[in-house]
């Protein structure tokens, strides 16, 4: 579909750059985060957390912390047991409860916490908690873990295996066995995640009046966040509200659950005083939703006449301690573009969910393809260089055809358009790929390691719960909701489910209905309502929002308009099918006759019963909730018409590596990406910069990294390196458009596609660097001393 | 209500606005206090609660504590001088462009306008710039205590990892860099994961060559291998009167890695990988410092 929906001569806002409407308040420092809240009677908390992996405890005498001054309350994991039941989880059953009780199963894991009248009175109680632990054998290798004789995480399921099961689509063994070649390659993707500018933190208030939960938290999905807590703590959900507050950033790393429930917890013991927990960063570092991907892979591809006929992909996934972060999900979103761009008619997924000691895994942006592209990728680089097939050649031939669209891959998503030559195109064209090949010949004769990887993949966007359903999500469709409302004097309100987190949403809404309306952005106010106020709402994730916030306020828009229109036609005594909105006016469609404001209809309706027609309220508002059209429910291999969306990138980045000290240097990086109709190119820039800079990061520099003991080494920034300004190349960027024939505007989902792209494409411009040393680094990230060490191999 | 948020444990704080009364306090015997400076190490620690002084003494308001002078042929920094200061001091551009460039490869510019030469100093983290800046340039601490003041060599200040021979009770107020003398060639050269991070391994050159081109006296210091900044006699030896050439800083380069019994080892790089980045930095800083040096040149600063 396309913007051409709009009732408007000229588009006025949507589609163009314009000034975000969440710029002000930032940049002057107005706008309130979670650590300004700041509540009468407020107590702070601290939690204690397990020194150990595995252990178990033996004992806790919180007496002394009890006795301190200025504590009101403690809890330990006997209030847990009396209070909560386990955190919800993927797969079911493997969540644990917010406080461990009898066993701690990773270090950082919450063992107690103190409510006080400062964090430093609660951080002073928390020293005078004395725990006694019986250390116990941990796991820290997932294979270990699969094996009979591993210590067992949850000693009550008998397994460290959460789920395993082997995925075939097509006639996959056919295909390998007849192929002219086969490729088999293991690689390994070290623990990274999500590391937003703000930590979690949240301000719980248990009402002993109401018997009403209210929490205030720095969360992505605040309606999630509020069933979750009715479930843990056994109430009704029409008692618990959540107010998500705007926050820096999430990535998918603002979890939290544990948080929550711990401060709603003391706030309950300390008699409904609210009760604020700040996570710090080495708490977040070491034990919050800050850990995605601990991937261990082993994949064939098979090739006959230079197509791709199979495509195997074995995985272990070490998800950590429990299934409560919902990591599993990120081992699922695969099955939504397991093929990427390519026609690939057979494919097989063996899928393993491994719990060891260590933290327990969260979502992180991408959710789990870019780990899945970066082996495609490798894949597709090491068939082409032994075939001595150009690589983006190689990609172009196995491209799924532009006349193809919509298509079904094997794995069940349909994708719903695209022009993957053309990217390509537009991608080489841009790096000057030809004369890149030239210069790579020329510094090989000089014995320099120069690379260039090409990359493509797809970016499914608008997730859907369907898309998560091997790893036991049951929904089908994400209800997004938007009210549209104007007032006597002509201003519009939209009222919306989720708090701004950076993508500009709040932006997008006015520009909409700015350009719907024919009024300026300034006149369009986008308010936040709570979970109990708000009508349906995911938020942010999964590379949805956008196209489903932007659905959502059109469809209210449009629902509105027909409610005024029967206003309108009383007015101007004319049938009702005979009026429609343009520019801002109700006019005859013969353009004969008057014009109507939609502020005057507005008005009229609300200042004048006497002219309002029988049957219509006074109530020039509408509320629409949307939810992607045409999904499936999965069936039993897991094959659903998950996400709505696909769109398509081509990366072209350029490395030389000093040989002689291993480090990497980008020398040129360039994009084509076509994501459909850019609703705010700005922001689709945006949304490509950061999650270049997150996807180089993976490749080149983050890594949680635990000793064998499962001790974490990473608990600061100073550990954990996030790539800064200095690190992130300047990017060449150009855009095709193809429209989404399945969203209202055209867009497609944008927020996630350079973080799926970037890791696969650095990795293979390393990898074709090395390649005259024969070579291969299959690990990332890609530091100094791995690819130093890989190099040296080579010398051996 | 920002108090309620802090995080470290308690502990009592003055500001003295004398050096007496800082030096009195500090020299409490029964109390455990710390220095606060720029705190870009200090209160990251306090937060922590990895330090647990029982009073902190910031020395902030202590008058004529920052500044740059030219003494003697040494440019002098009072303990509180900003490494902004010194960045932007075209004092130092000029007479000792070894420190300007090295201090622009600590930490981001935020860290620079709070952190000070005196904390670093006195810090002594073995990965840290500006100690491998004193010990190659041959510098010294001048520190106060009850007992008076002294003048230590940056040779004998840096004892082991974080630890200096500064005594209880004693607060370094200055720290000397003799100037480049004129043809010497310098380098600093170190690698660190990311930009301002502290260094894997680094090395600091200075060479002067006779009027044949020859290497006459040099100096090299490794840092971040070792728990110190550590000059490497045995290469220095090697080049002495030697001709500069490639062949002859691959020997250097093997005399650094044997110089090492125990390199550090961290998650960013092992002791095995330090110790060849320590010879690889070497190689290229003696060819860097060659490269600026010129031969015969005698006398004052240029």
């Amino acid at each position: 579909m396309s913007l051409d929906c709009l009732p408007v001569t000229e588009r006025r806002w949507i589609g163009r750059d314009v000034v975000r409407v969440e710029d002000r308040s930032l940049l002057t420092g107005r706008t309130r985060f979670i650590d300004d809240v700041v509540l009468p009677g407020m107590l702070h908390c601290a939690i204690l957390r397990s020194p150990f992996p595995h252990a178990r405890i033996i004992q806790i005498d919180t007496s002394r912390a009890e006795a301190l001054p200025g504590v009101a309350a403690v809890v330990t994991g006997a209030d847990a047991l009396a209070w909560c039941q386990p955190a919800r989880s993927t797969p079911e059953g493997w969540g644990l409860r917010c406080l461990a009780s009898d066993t701690a199963h990773f270090v950082g894991e919450p063992i107690a916490a103190v409510a006080a009248a400062s964090r430093a009175a609660a951080e002073d109680a928390l020293e005078a908690i004395d725990v006694e632990y019986e250390p116990l054998e941990p796991v820290t290798d997932p294979f270990r873990a699969m094996s009979g004789d591993s210590p067992l995480v949850m000693e009550g399921k008998g397994t460290n295996v959460m789920f395993h099961r082997v995925f075939t689509w097509g006639e996959v063994d056919a295909a390998f066995a007849g192929a002219e070649h086969v490729f088999t390659e293991k690689f390994r993707w070290n623990r990274v995640g999500a590391n937003p500018t703000e930590t979690f933190g949240t301000v719980c208030e248990w009402d002993p009046g109401t018997l009403e939960l209210c929490v205030y938290g720095s969360i992505q999905a605040a309606s999630s966040a509020a069933l979750g807590c009715a479930g843990t703590f056994g109430i009704p959900s029409s008692k618990v509200t959540v107010k998500s507050q705007h926050h820096g950033g999430s990535f998918g790393g603002k979890g939290g659950a544990r948080g929550i429930v711990v401060a709603s917890m003391l706030s309950r013991k300390a008699g409904g005083r609210p009760v604020k927990w700040i996570e710090d960063r080495s708490e977040y570092l070491v034990a919050g939703g800050g850990q995605a991907w601990d991937r261990h892979y082993e994949a064939s591809i098979a090739v006959s006449g230079g197509r791709v006929t199979a495509l195997s992909v074995t995985l272990v996934d070490d998800l950590g301690a429990s299934g409560e972060g919902f990591g599993a999900l990120g081992a699922a979103k695969p099955l939504a573009a397991f093929t990427g761009p390519y026609e690939i008619p057979t494919a097989r997924y063996d899928l393993s969910l491994v719990a060891t000691n260590k933290t327990p895994v969260f979502p992180y942006r991408g959710m789990g393809p870019p780990p899945h592209f970066f082996v495609l990728e490798q894949m597709m680089d090491i068939a082409a260089r032994a075939l001595e097939i150009d690589p983006a050649e190689f990609r172009r031939a196995n491209f799924i055809p532009a006349d193809r669209f919509p298509y079904t891959i094997p794995s069940g998503n349909e994708y719903d358009s695209g022009n993957y030559g053309e990217v390509l195109d537009a991608a080489l064209s841009l790096a000057g790929y030809a004369e890149l090949r030239r210069e790579q010949e020329e510094a090989r004769k000089q014995g320099r390691l120069m690379g260039v990887g090409v990359v493509s993949t797809v970016e499914p966007g608008v997730f859907d719960w369907n898309a998560y359903a091997i790893v036991g999500m049951p929904q089908t469709g994400v209800p997004e909701g938007a009210t549209v409302s104007i007032d006597i004097l002509g201003s519009i309100t939209v009222r919306v489910g989720f708090s701004m987190e950076g993508q500009g949403q709040y932006t997008l809404v006015s520009q909409l209905v700015a350009d719907y309306f024919h009024v300026d952005m300034d006149a369009v106010s986008v308010v936040q309502l709570d979970t109990r106020s708000a009508p349906p709402s995911f938020g942010p994730g999964g590379s949805r929002l956008g196209v489903a916030i932007s659905a959502a306020v059109l469809g209210a828009c449009q629902r509105l308009t027909g409610t005024l229109r029967r206003v309108a036609a009383a007015l101007l005594r004319a049938p009702e099918d005979q009026i429609e909105l343009w520019d801002g006016n109700f006019v005859l469609k013969d353009r004969s006759g008057g014009a109507l404001s939609v502020a005057k209809v507005a008005a009229t309706m609300l200042a004048r019963s006497d002219l309002l027609p029988p049957g219509v309220d006074p109530l020039p508002e509408a509320t629409y909730v949307w939810t992607a059209p045409g999904r499936t429910p999965a069936d039993d291999e897991g094959r659903a018409k998950s996400y709505l969306t696909a769109a398509q990138a081509v990366h072209v980045v350029v490395v030389e590596i000093d040989p002689d000290t291993g480090v990497v240097e980008i020398l040129k990086y360039a994009v084509a990406d076509d994501c459909g109709v850019r609703l705010n190119p700005a922001t689709v820039e945006g949304q490509l910069d950061g999650s270049i800079a997150q996807g180089i990061g993976a490749a080149l520099y983050e890594e949680y990294v635990y000793d064998e003991e499962g001790q974490p080494l990473v608990a600061t920034l100073a550990d954990y390196l996030i790539p800064t300004i200095n690190e992130i190349p300047v990017t060449q960027k150009t855009a095709v458009v193809t429209p989404s024939p399945f969203t209202p505007l055209g867009a497609k989902g944008c927020g996630e596609g350079a973080i799926h792209t970037t890791p696969a494409a650095v990795m293979c411009a390393i990898n074709d660097a090395m390649a005259p040393r024969g070579v291969l680094l299959t690990e990332v990230p890609a530091s100094p001393q791995r690819v130093w060490k890989t190099i040296r191999e080579a010398n051996r | 209500m920002e108090w309620a948020t802090v995080k470290p444990a308690a502990f009592d704080y003055a500001a003295p606005t004398s050096l007496a009364e800082a030096l009195t306090l500090l020299g409490d015997p029964d109390r455990d206090a710390t220095v606060l400076a720029g705190g870009q190490s200090l209160l990251p620690m306090l937060n922590m609660r990895l330090a647990r002084p029982e009073l902190v003494v910031d020395i902030g308001r202590i008058p004529n504590l920052a500044g740059i002078e030219e003494r003697e042929g040494a440019l002098v920094f009072g303990a509180m001088t900003t490494k902004a200061a010194v960045e932007s001091s075209a004092l130092v551009l000029r007479q000792q462009p070894l420190l300007h460039a090295a201090t622009k490869l600590v930490g981001h510019p935020q860290i620079r306008s709070r952190g000070t030469v005196g904390g670093s100093m006195a810090q002594a983290d073995p990965a840290a710039e500006y100690p491998a800046v004193a010990v190659a340039t041959g510098g010294w601490m001048r520190a106060v205590g009850a007992d008076g003041e002294r003048t230590i060599p940056a040779a004998d200040f840096f004892v082991t990892c974080l630890t200096t021979g500064l005594a209880p009770g004693e607060l370094l107020v200055e720290v000397g860099i003799p100037a480049l003398s004129a043809g010497t060639g310098w380098s600093f050269t170190e690698l660190s994961r990311r930009h301002g991070d502290f260094a894997m391994a680094g090395v600091a050159v200075t060479v002067r060559l006779d009027r044949a081109g020859c290497f006459e006296e040099s100096r090299i210091v490794v840092f971040g291998v070792g728990d110190i900044p550590t000059r490497m006699s045995a290469a220095e030896e090697l080049l002495r009167g030697e001709r500069p050439e490639p062949s002859l800083y691959r020997r250097a380069a093997d005399a650094v890695r044997d110089a090492f019994d125990a390199p550090m080892s961290d998650i960013h790089a092992s002791a095995e990988y330090r110790l060849h980045l320590a010879g690889v930095l070497a190689e290229r800083g003696i060819a860097d410092a060659v490269a600026r040096a010129h031969p015969g040149e005698e006398g004052p600063n240029r």
